[in-house]
């Protein structure tokens, strides 16, 4: 054989090499789109114990579907523009479940997804309705006065505002990735800030569509902005085992189906805490006709940030121990979801469980 | 094992490439099976086609044309529907609290739930904001306090 046919021979080769692989990839992708999983629906089994709008209240239940009664009341408040099951993702990679299997009655607010008449929910009816009426359900199921609340991202903002409003039903407040100082630079404030988000009307507001809602976020995430760049992401991870790309897709489900969010909620977010308002640190935030004093929170608080959070900066929500000075601030290796979900997550958890376990007795 | 046997026992190139296409089809027509016979399968490729895996839904995307700014010109249905919302859990509020009131002091507690536990260490009355527009029919009295 002479060396052209070599080098013909090898180049084929090289051919049959990269269709077998590109094949491959294609054979896992189908594994994976046809396979059922949790995709969207929370792992551990519960009941909805109470609904209001598009609101559905989840208690978890124990290895033989019975509520964990009896045991201290956790309250989960995920961020109500996107969706509740990032506290409770897989088996084995659950928040809440974490929290449930370790002796408590963990219960998660759904917010569900808005539709066009709910443009005209504000922080009030978040705060002052659907939060605190969660939180008086949670107290009746369970005849517990104070209850345990975590929330996450934005419900960490209703959860705090809540909290100052109603300290004595709270016994013990956890913040995760809560923005406190939203004059620090960077994150999804500054971001919705520089795409308009003024721009939102309180008075004739607008359902903002996710596909927009989406778009900050992806502003701070280089490349999920590019379809080029997110469809050469995926060709990428189709190396991956099927097990693996299914967690990956649990996790895509969530960050990508973000849902739609009330203009008006915006408006007053952004007239409230957003750059140059900043109301939660100069004490200006109100609910309704009441100024929200964070002074009044004095329940054990433990707030956590994440290093590598683009969308809540660590440095404006480790600023909370400037209005909130008894609170326990914790830095966490990672980003703003990993830290809750992602496989180094088993840190917070335990900690949580840890700050939740010593209000015990 | 000599050269020849060595030869004879591994396919040629050309048998690999004739192989490696059926194996395409075999895809292919798994492919085309799932999407006849799985009603979702076509949106989660289009969503692969995206890069995304999102599972149930399409992969959301902005609407052809840009969205109107204002709300559309008779919004008095929404304002009513979400009224009704307002209302219901304003009534889930008084059921609640019916009920505390039947089980005596047992839940006294969770009733002042309803009311700012400490009001006057906690809450002081904000400074009424001047309207930017009077509230239209269908809202409730707090919504129509927002300014």
């Amino acid at each position: 054989m002479s060396t052209s046919e070599d080098e013909q021979e090898r180049e084929l080769e090289a051919l049959l090499e990269l269709s077998r692989r590109g094949r491959a990839k294609l054979e896992r992708l189908h594994e994976v789109l046809t396979t059922p999983g949790h995709y969207g629906t929370g792992a551990t089994p519960s009941q909805v114990v109470y609904r209001e709008n598009k609101l559905r209240l989840l208690r978890l239940l124990d290895e033989h579907g019975q509520p964990r009664a009896g045991r201290p009341a956790v309250l989960f408040v995920p961020a109500p523009v996107s969706r509740y099951f990032i506290v409770d993702l897989l088996p084995g990679r659950s928040f809440a479940g974490h929290v449930a299997a370790a002796g408590f009655d963990v219960f998660v607010i759904d917010f569900g997804t808005p539709t066009n008449e709910d443009r005209y929910a504000d922080l009030p009816y978040y705060v002052d309705g659907l939060v605190r009426r969660s939180v008086r359900m949670v107290s009746t199921i369970t005849g517990q006065p104070a209850i345990n609340v975590v929330g996450y991202c934005l419900g960490g903002t209703l959860s705090l505002l809540y909290a100052a409003l109603y300290p004595d039903t709270v016994a013990r407040l956890v913040l995760l990735t809560t923005m406190v100082d939203g004059d620090v630079q960077g994150g999804i404030a500054w971001v919705a800030h520089r795409m308009g988000l003024e721009g939102e009307s309180y008075d004739n507001p607008r359902l903002v569509p996710a596909a927009e809602v989406k778009s900050w976020f992806e502003m701070l995430a280089p490349g999920s902005n590019s379809l080029v760049g997110r469809v050469s992401d995926l060709w990428e991870r189709l190396d991956d085992p099927a097990a693996r790309l299914r967690d990956v897709r649990t996790m895509s489900t969530w960050v990508d189906d973000v849902v739609p969010a009330p203009g008006r909620l915006l408006a007053e977010l952004y007239r409230q805490f957003g750059p140059g308002r900043n109301g939660l640190m100069k004490g200006t935030s109100s609910i309704g006709n009441r100024v929200v004093e964070l002074a009044a929170v004095r329940m054990p608080v433990l707030s956590v940030s994440a290093e590598k959070d683009a969308i809540a900066p660590p440095e404006g929500v480790d600023a909370i121990v400037q209005v909130v000075p008894h609170a326990e601030v914790l830095r966490l290796p990672g980003g703003h979801v990993g830290i809750v979900a992602g496989r180094t997550a088993a840190a917070l958890w335990q900690r949580t469980v840890e700050f939740l376990a010593t209000s015990r007795g | 094992m000599t050269i020849d046997a060595k030869a004879a026992k591994d396919p040629s190139l050309v048998e690999r490439w004739i192989e490696d296409q059926r194996e395409w089809q075999k895809t292919a027509m798994a492919y085309l099976d799932s999407m006849v016979k799985n009603d979702d399968f076509l949106v989660h490729l289009g969503n692969a086609m995206r890069g995304s895996l999102l599972a149930g839904k399409p992969y959301p995307t902005a609407p052809a044309s840009p969205p109107a700014q204002e709300a559309p010109p008779d919004d008095r249905l929404d304002r009513v529907l979400f009224a009704l919302h307002e209302m219901q859990g304003q009534l889930t509020d008084l059921r609640l609290t019916l009920d505390e009131l039947r089980n005596g002091g047992k839940g006294s507690r969770v009733a002042r739930a309803k009311k700012p536990t400490s009001a006057k260490a906690t809450v002081r009355k904000a400074k009424p904001r001047p309207r930017a527009r009077a509230g239209k029919a269908g809202k409730s009295g707090k919504a129509r306090r927002r300014g």
